[in-house]
């Protein structure tokens, strides 16, 4: 009977055409946004498998942004700790670095690590950063929203891809969502979600990749890792 | 070139599995919430803490479920109209904090009828609002969590001096809802409880003697 009442609820809920409720962000700033060479703006959707003891591995998004003789880095997810053990929060540079170039060929084609990276315009890089800094602020304030910081990452990276796409398609989407159409969660551990998530999505979105040959000479990993430290250029 | 950490990774904004520390601290969140009267809160020392609380979310401007739920409530604050206000409250929190100010939530609850002893609508920020909802109503589920109007379709029942928590939806009949208010009501004391059985067998016999048999289990 109780079943009964909460699925008609739920019929009802899902028929109502209520507005939106989070607040369509004005899309001007992007139409109006013109890309330079001087600042360029990247986001990068990382993960690798066989690190944790269920063979998932750290899936984080990384930005990357370049202006001048800056550089912002940083990325935010779930990461391996000293103990091998799963982590949320701001990744180590030690560990987003693996990503600051391809994969290696083998450990793709093995499917064991995936990286699609992104170049997008300054309002969509603001738009990611400010959902990673919410984050940044719930993990601070142990105001995470799931039990189950798993959860919490696919929320994160299903955020993260859908700010790009809120005010154009800046990427060909998978409704991440849990629906009946849903075969990613549907056939996956929660803490293995976002990688499968990002090898769909750069199945999907292969053309819009950015090759290390593509990227700016000062953001390559060389050059970034050097600045982090200096003795290993010597 | 300088190079900059857009975020700082320390032991203290880090979450590690299997560990307490992970978040949902709290398993009702303090947050500092604003009421219909512009009275600054916090949502469990103020308004839940020791008490039995009946709590949904809506906003102002809903025109689909959120009329018919207040009007719901509004029955069901008559029918316990003795106890509302006295062990027994009701709490309306709006899900769209940016746009619901404490006097529009106020308008809201006149235009409802809803300005009743011990039920009090509620804003506040707009992340603390979204910490309250997953903690209050969250599924485990992506798709049903991430619609705030999927949340607005349900009651949460808190009696937090005896950790009772009972979920219904407003959308179900009033004797339903009133049942699980029920639920989470305080125990009955031992003398109580007896005179219940008293009754209860009293009510068998009569209709044993009837019909030969109990006619209502």
């Amino acid at each position: 009977m109780q079943t009964k009442m909460f699925l008609s609820a739920l019929a009802l809920l899902t028929c109502l055409h209520a507005p939106a409720l989070l607040g369509a962000e004005s899309c001007e700033a992007e139409a109006s946004w013109k890309a330079s060479d001087a600042e360029r703006h990247f986001v990068v959707l990382a993960g690798r498998t066989n690190v944790f003891y269920e063979r998932s591995g750290p899936t984080y998004v990384m930005l990357i942004r370049g202006a001048g003789d800056n550089v912002d880095l940083g990325a935010f997810g779930i990461y391996a700790d000293a103990n091998g053990h799963p982590a949320f929060g701001a990744v180590p540079a030690s560990e987003y670095e693996t990503f600051l170039s391809e994969p290696a060929a083998r450990a793709q084609a093995k499917s064991s690590a995936v990286m699609l990276r992104l170049e997008v315009s300054g309002p969509q890089y603001e738009r990611v950063l400010r959902v990673l800094r919410t984050w940044e602020r719930r993990v601070a304030e142990r105001a995470l929203l799931y039990p189950d910081f798993a959860l919490d990452n696919i929320l994160l990276v299903k955020q993260t891809t859908e700010e790009l796409n809120r005010c154009r398609q800046a990427l060909v989407p998978y409704e991440l969502d849990w629906g009946l159409d849903d075969s990613i969660s549907e056939h996956n551990i929660a803490l293995r979600i976002p990688f499968e998530y990002f090898k769909e999505l750069k199945v999907r979105n292969a053309a819009r990749h950015v090759s290390d040959a593509a990227m700016p000479a000062q953001l390559r990993m060389a050059t970034l890792t050097a600045q982090r430290n200096p003795q290993a250029s010597k | 070139m300088k190079r900059r950490e857009l975020f700082v990774g320390t032991t203290g904004n880090t979450c590690v599995q299997g560990t307490r520390t992970c978040g949902t601290a709290d398993l009702i969140p303090n947050v500092a919430l604003r009421t219909h009267d512009d009275v600054p809160v916090r949502f469990y020392d103020n308004l839940v803490k020791g008490k039995q609380v009946i709590i949904n979310m809506m906003y102002a401007n809903c025109e689909g479920l959120c009329p018919a739920v207040t009007s719901r409530l509004v029955e069901v604050h008559r029918a316990l109209a003795h106890r509302m206000g006295r062990d027994l409250f009701m709490y309306s929190i709006t899900l769209k904090p940016n746009e619901d100010s404490p006097a529009g939530l106020r308008a809201f609850a006149d235009m409802h009828g809803a300005l009743l002893p011990g039920w009090t609508f509620l804003t506040g920020d707009a992340f603390d609002i979204e910490t309250l909802r997953f903690a209050l109503f969250r599924h485990n589920h992506i798709k049903f969590d991430l619609d705030p109007n999927f949340h607005a379709g349900q009651l949460r029942i808190i009696n937090d001096a005896t950790n009772h928590w009972v979920d219904v939806t407003p959308l179900a009949s009033k004797a339903t809802v009133l049942q699980h208010i029920s639920w989470a009501n305080p125990p009955k004391s031992f003398e109580q409880r007896m005179q219940d059985n008293r009754d209860l067998q009293d009510e068998i016999d009569r209709e044993v003697a009837k019909y030969g048999y109990r006619k209502v289990i």
